[in-house]
């Protein structure tokens, strides 16, 4: 029981992560929360303490993916904006 | 909403020393003056009225100050309408179904734990601090979000 409840608590800490991190998505917030919650529901009834260790980590995966994303995206805007005649010459 | 009223306060400020009264003040200075100093220490009016000047502009300034930079304090009545105003604009809660501040969760309004990770992220932006799990999964009705956040934010009254 103890075990279980850890469980729960770090899979809603992964959800409020998750959700910070798509706060700032491309394709807009409402649509990251739709699909993170669509996703959250489907594997609800899961209830082997392994299967639900691993989901976990996939959970942390696409956090880390994410975090990627946003530093490629940060890292393409500041390159256009300081090495924007650079490009158009090359 | 802070930055808002920082500039609103920095635009006025400049207003406000301008319309100061200086000359009565200066007048005004010296019978104020009588009524903080004791007589004792007070040796003659040369001595004295420059510095009760001193004393006073600043205490002008930050009064002007306080006034534009200070929020009205908190309290539980004002507490529970924003509560309640951050719950009614969740969308996935039926306006009817909050009755009260007692209507909880998951058996009065039929929410999941989800939901309630998100309200409690909403109250967190709402009040600007963050509520860690372990007391967050208390939180399951408004009075109890209300009487977690005046208990973080000292408000008795």
């Amino acid at each position: 029981m103890k075990m279980a409840n850890s469980l729960r608590g770090e899979v809603l800490n992964l959800y409020k992560n998750l959700l910070y991190l798509g706060r700032e998505y491309p394709k807009g917030a409402d649509y990251f929360k739709r699909r993170l919650r669509n996703v959250f529901l489907k594997n609800k009834d899961v209830k082997d303490p392994e299967k639900i260790k691993e989901l976990i980590r996939r959970g942390e995966f696409v956090m880390k993916e994410l975090e990627a994303l946003y530093f490629l995206r940060k890292y393409r805007a500041m390159k256009q904006r300081y090495y924007s005649d650079i490009n158009k010459t090359n | 909403m802070a930055a808002c009223v920082l500039s609103f306060c920095v635009h006025h400020l400049p207003a406000a020393f301008a319309s100061l009264p200086w000359v009565p003040m200066l007048a005004t200075a010296w019978p104020l003056s009588t009524a903080l100093c004791p007589a004792g220490t007070r040796t003659g009016p040369g001595a004295s009225q420059p510095a009760s000047v001193l004393v006073q502009v600043p205490s002008q300034v930050t009064q002007l100050c306080q006034q534009y930079s200070d929020v009205p304090p908190l309290t539980l009545e004002g507490l529970k309408d924003c509560v309640l105003y951050v719950l009614k604009l969740y969308d996935r809660i039926d306006l009817e179904k909050i009755t009260g501040v007692n209507s909880h969760f998951m058996k009065d309004l039929g929410l999941d734990s989800l939901d309630q990770v998100e309200i409690i992220m909403a109250m967190e932006d709402e009040f600007g601090f963050e509520i860690p799990y372990v007391d967050a999964e208390k939180l399951m009705c408004p009075q109890e979000i209300v009487d977690y956040i005046a208990d973080k934010k000292d408000v008795y009254k």
